[in-house]
């Protein structure tokens, strides 16, 4: 049989690529020798079912194979962060690295040793957060890192409200909803889910009444909106609130839904009214924090309350702030409130969105077994309280922190050497300017990387990866399907790039484990849909699923979370302790955290409008997804990074006011740091906000001037009381470059 | 037989998705020269703003303007299905005849790169494409729908007649053959 690797035929692959981003979409890959040529995407005969990509995968095969691609290992030769390395063999690579490990554990113990792992490529068998976690457990342990940068305020509502995560409805149930609200919901450009603008514009065609509601006129807004409300950042509680209370006292609620399936409806009533505090909170005490004129807020809770039904389209950029979780459990409150939960039309709210078909949250996954580090003191999993986690992990949003004061400063441990993979943490957490600290002084630093990214450039060890076009894997859709995916290999690795597997599997030789293998590619995919309870239950025809790629899940109608426990609540009950939905919550009430209070509550937060830092800093800073990069995936791209210059939104009236015009070079800063860009001068954005998106590489200059523009050069390394990293609780100050 | 394009300007987010398939299938690199490209409009005051974008492939005149002014001849219209083609061997360079082609279009479709003497490039309609019953690669790309292709007749008969959309003017003097429906302010 002739290589296909050498012929000049033109080979078409099925596959998907497994970046962290809000799509999952089939891809034909035309690949000629080891080349992918050309990139089409799903041929669904009904182009209304095709499950079309984004522009980021139209730019995949610039991606796999971008001259800047690190082709082989190699180790620092000049300072730490200057960017300077030597090329060296595999050998000697995985030789320093595993010779670093036992140092590292018999000097110091495995906790010493900081795993650090990510969503960079989120596919079930070459899995390098996994993989790498079952090294080390293997191995003797080691210390990780707790909390999703992304999702946890949203989740820690979910499993306070629901008692679970799957909160979300198809698709195309939206063509059920008589009102839209986007609440801080941009799928235009971050996707949330394939072919979602799709349904969206679909349903506004049916006729929906679409409302955005937050600082900045979103392109999904423009395409969709009947109106855009503005709205200060982090005080989308204030607004919420006053919308309850113009329900309670105009009478608009459903009481019957309440009473039947929900529980603490009467204290969160007396709050709502002032019983609680002496605060009514009525749309004229919420105009004066959020913003937004109380006859609009008085406006939108009579629309809301009486349109069924009512989709309130919560999600989780809002809840990456200070008090993150009360956004998402005011959401889901309010939906209670208007019987619009477990309905066709409605919305659960909760901000994740998810159904359990092809989830990735029900996705196969290596065994990584568990860590002999952690096998004592109290459990990471199923507590709600943050402060029992951060026993034994560390917030993922105190990285730096922790390697920089370790036990001293409260931390688990001691950090002598760090190992990453799958991640940017240094673009990509809080405060990069702490980072640059920490990993200064940090003695040992391995890297799995594809591309010299800004934490990359720290490195004194880096090994080359593989892209998910040189493995074949099962991928799954954020936040999901109904459908699953199969990445068919297109290309042979190129350079002496490896998986993150196969380099776990290197290192395993050299670290003396013998159960770490798991067995051939193919089988073990083969075995990891059997095995999926959830997988195995559609996928049944394991050669067809590898062939098309693909394997959709024809359902009857759209997936309504909760319907079950709303249609028969005699034999489904919620999730929670007391089987009904919580607006108050026992469990959250005995934690005894002023930051957690049982009932959802607006509360004043640090760097919010009111902190005196506000004086010196007087714009709020959000900081949301990129349209043409999966957070700081896909940078180097310039066939993406053409379509949109990195600039910072900011209004004609702020900008008049410092004598900026559009197009001026300006920085934008604060305590934390200092970053160089354009501006983008433009009546999209509320007065008093600036945006900047996320994930533009980090790249401070001799003055510290972060001339890439990363947006966490300027955000703080803090987490709410539900465990959200506060990328969108930043007070900034721009002035001319 | 002319065909054209449908755009939906109501459904257009603005993600250039056409645009980065457009670079894909027809191998363009990075830089100035892009067959397909997109106008943004920003109109009003916050929060009554109105946004739009605006597609700008080749259309395909009926008259094309460029072809007349082309002194190398490079550019010619095919009888069976109007397509507009250039001859990247025959044009002369961008330098040499001034770029003629793009002074006499008034949608900016001929495109150059960086190079000196850059041959012109534009949008072809994915004839290739078109050829095996596939729709061009724009409108394959595009998730929310808002592109489609045909013969003009067809479109015309599917979606109506509409010639005018935001920062569009349709040419009497061209003709382009595309179909509009033109997005409103709320």
């Amino acid at each position: 049989m002739s290589n296909p690797q050498e012929s000049n035929e033109v080979r078409i692959v099925r596959a998907t690529s497994a970046f962290d981003c809000g799509g999952r979409c089939p891809l034909r890959l035309h690949v000629k020798g080891n080349t992918i040529i050309r990139v089409e995407g799903d041929d669904h005969p009904d182009s209304n079912k095709q499950l079309r990509t984004c522009l980021r995968c139209r730019a995949y095969r610039k991606y796999v194979h971008h001259p800047e691609r690190l082709m082989y290992p190699q180790k620092r030769i000049g300072e730490k962060g200057e960017g300077k390395f030597q090329r060296i063999s595999w050998d000697e690579a995985l030789g320093i690295l595993a010779a670093k490990l036992k140092e590292t554990k018999d000097k110091y113990g495995p906790a010493s040793i900081l795993l650090m792992t990510g969503g960079a490529y989120l596919a079930s068998l070459h899995n390098g957060s996994l993989a790498a976690s079952r090294l080390l457990n293997q191995f003797g342990g080691y210390t990780t890192h707790y909390g999703n940068l992304s999702s946890e305020g949203a989740v820690w509502a979910s499993l306070v409200q629901y008692g679970s995560v799957m909160v979300g409805h198809g698709r195309e149930d939206m063509l059920n909803s008589k009102v839209i609200i986007l609440w801080g919901w941009d799928p235009a450009r971050m996707i949330s889910g394939t072919n979602t603008m799709h349904h969206l514009i679909k349903a506004k065609e049916n006729g929906a009444r679409v409302i955005s509601i937050e600082p900045r006129y979103t392109d999904t807004a423009a395409t969709v909106a009947d109106q855009w409300i503005p709205i200060y950042p982090g005080t989308d509680t204030a607004m919420m609130a006053a919308m309850a209370y113009v329900m309670i006292t105009e009478n608009l609620h459903d009481q019957d839904f309440l009473d039947k399936y929900t529980v603490g409806f009467d204290l969160f009533k007396d709050y709502i009214l002032g019983k609680e505090d002496g605060q009514a909170k009525t749309p004229e005490w919420a105009e004066a924090i959020c913003g937004v004129p109380a006859h609009t807020i008085t406006e939108v809770a009579r629309v809301y309350a009486t349109a069924k039904p009512a989709a309130l389209m919560d999600c989780q950029g809002p809840a990456r702030s200070a008090m993150g979780e009360q956004y998402n459990r005011f959401a889901a409150t309010l939906s209670a409130m208007t019987g619009n939960v477990g309905k066709e039309g409605g919305s659960a709210c909760g901000g994740l969105m998810g159904i359990p078909i092809g989830h990735m949250f029900r996705m196969s996954a290596i065994p990584p077994g568990k860590n002999p580090v952690e096998m004592t003191g109290p459990k990471i999993k199923g507590t709600l309280d943050i402060r029992d986690r951060v026993i034994k992990r560390i917030h993922i949003n105190k990285l730096w922190e922790a390697m920089l004061e370790g036990k001293q400063g409260g931390y688990p441990a001691d950090i002598q050497m760090a190992w990453s993979v799958c991640n940017n943490y240094l673009n990509q957490i809080g405060n990069s300017n702490k980072g640059d600290l920490a990993l200064k002084k940090l003695p040992f630093f391995a890297v799995n990387e594809l591309f010299l990214t800004a934490q990359a450039r720290y490195a004194d060890l880096l090994l080359p990866v593989t892209t998910a076009a040189e493995r074949s894997d099962l991928t799954y859709a954020w936040p999901s399907g109904p459908y699953y995916t199969y990445v068919n290999r297109a290309i042979e690795p190129l350079g002496e790039c490896k998986s993150d597997l196969e380099i776990c599997d290197m290192l395993a030789e050299r670290l003396d484990i013998e159960n770490f293998r798991l067995g051939a590619e193919e089988e073990i995919l083969k075995l990891m849909v059997a095995q999926n309870p959830v997988t195995s239950k559609y996928v049944t025809d394991f050669d067809k699923f590898k062939n098309d790629g693909i394997h959709r899940v024809k359902m009857d109608k759209p997936y309504i979370a909760f319907r079950k426990q709303i249609e028969d609540p005699e034999n489904n009950p919620f999730e929670t302790p007391s089987g009904k939905i919580e607006i108050y919550s026992q469990r959250v009430a005995d934690m005894n955290k002023p930051q957690c209070p049982p009932i959802p509550k607006y509360m004043p937060t640090f760097e919010d409008r009111n902190d005196p830092l506000f004086e010196k800093y007087p714009l709020q800073l959000l900081t949301p997804h990129p349209r043409n990069r999966v957070h700081s995936e896909l940078y180097k791209v310039e066939w993406l990074a053409e379509v949109e210059p990195h600039r910072l939104w900011i209004h004609p009236e702020d900008a008049e006011a410092r004598g900026v015009v559009d197009g001026d070079k300006i920085e934008v800063f604060n305590g934390r740091g200092r970053v160089s860009i354009t501006a983008f001068v433009t009546r999209r954005i509320k007065p008093g906000v600036v945006s900047l998106f996320e994930g533009a590489w980090y790249q401070p200059d001799k003055s510290g001037v972060d001339r890439g523009a990363c947006a966490n050069t300027l955000t703080k390394d803090a987490y709410s009381g539900g465990g959200a990293a506060v990328m969108n609780t930043s007070l900034v100050q721009v002035a001319r470059a | 037989m002319q065909m054209g394009f449908y755009f939906d300007q109501t459904r257009c987010t603005g993600c250039n998705a056409c645009r980065v398939a457009c670079k894909d299938w027809n191998d363009v690199p990075a830089g100035p020269e892009n067959w397909m490209r997109l106008g943004y409009l920003e109109q009003g005051e916050t929060p009554d703003v109105f946004v739009a974008y605006m597609v700008h492939p080749c259309f395909h005149c009926e008259s094309p303007v460029c072809a007349d002014a082309c002194p190398a001849n490079a550019i010619t219209k095919r009888p069976e299905d109007g397509l507009v083609f250039v001859d990247r061997e025959a044009c002369l360079g961008k330098e040499e005849c001034g770029a003629k082609c793009l002074k006499a279009c008034p949608y900016d479709a001929p495109q150059f790169g960086p190079e000196p003497q850059a041959k012109m490039g534009k949008c072809n309609l994915c004839h290739d494409r078109l050829a095996e019953g596939k729709v061009p690669s724009c409108v394959e790309s595009c998730y929310t729908r808002a592109l489609d292709v045909g013969p003009l007749d067809e479109l015309k008969a599917k979606y109506g007649g509409g010639t005018e959309a935001r920062l569009f003017k349709y040419s009497n003097r061209t003709k382009p053959a595309v179909i509009l429906k033109m997005k409103n302010p709320q």
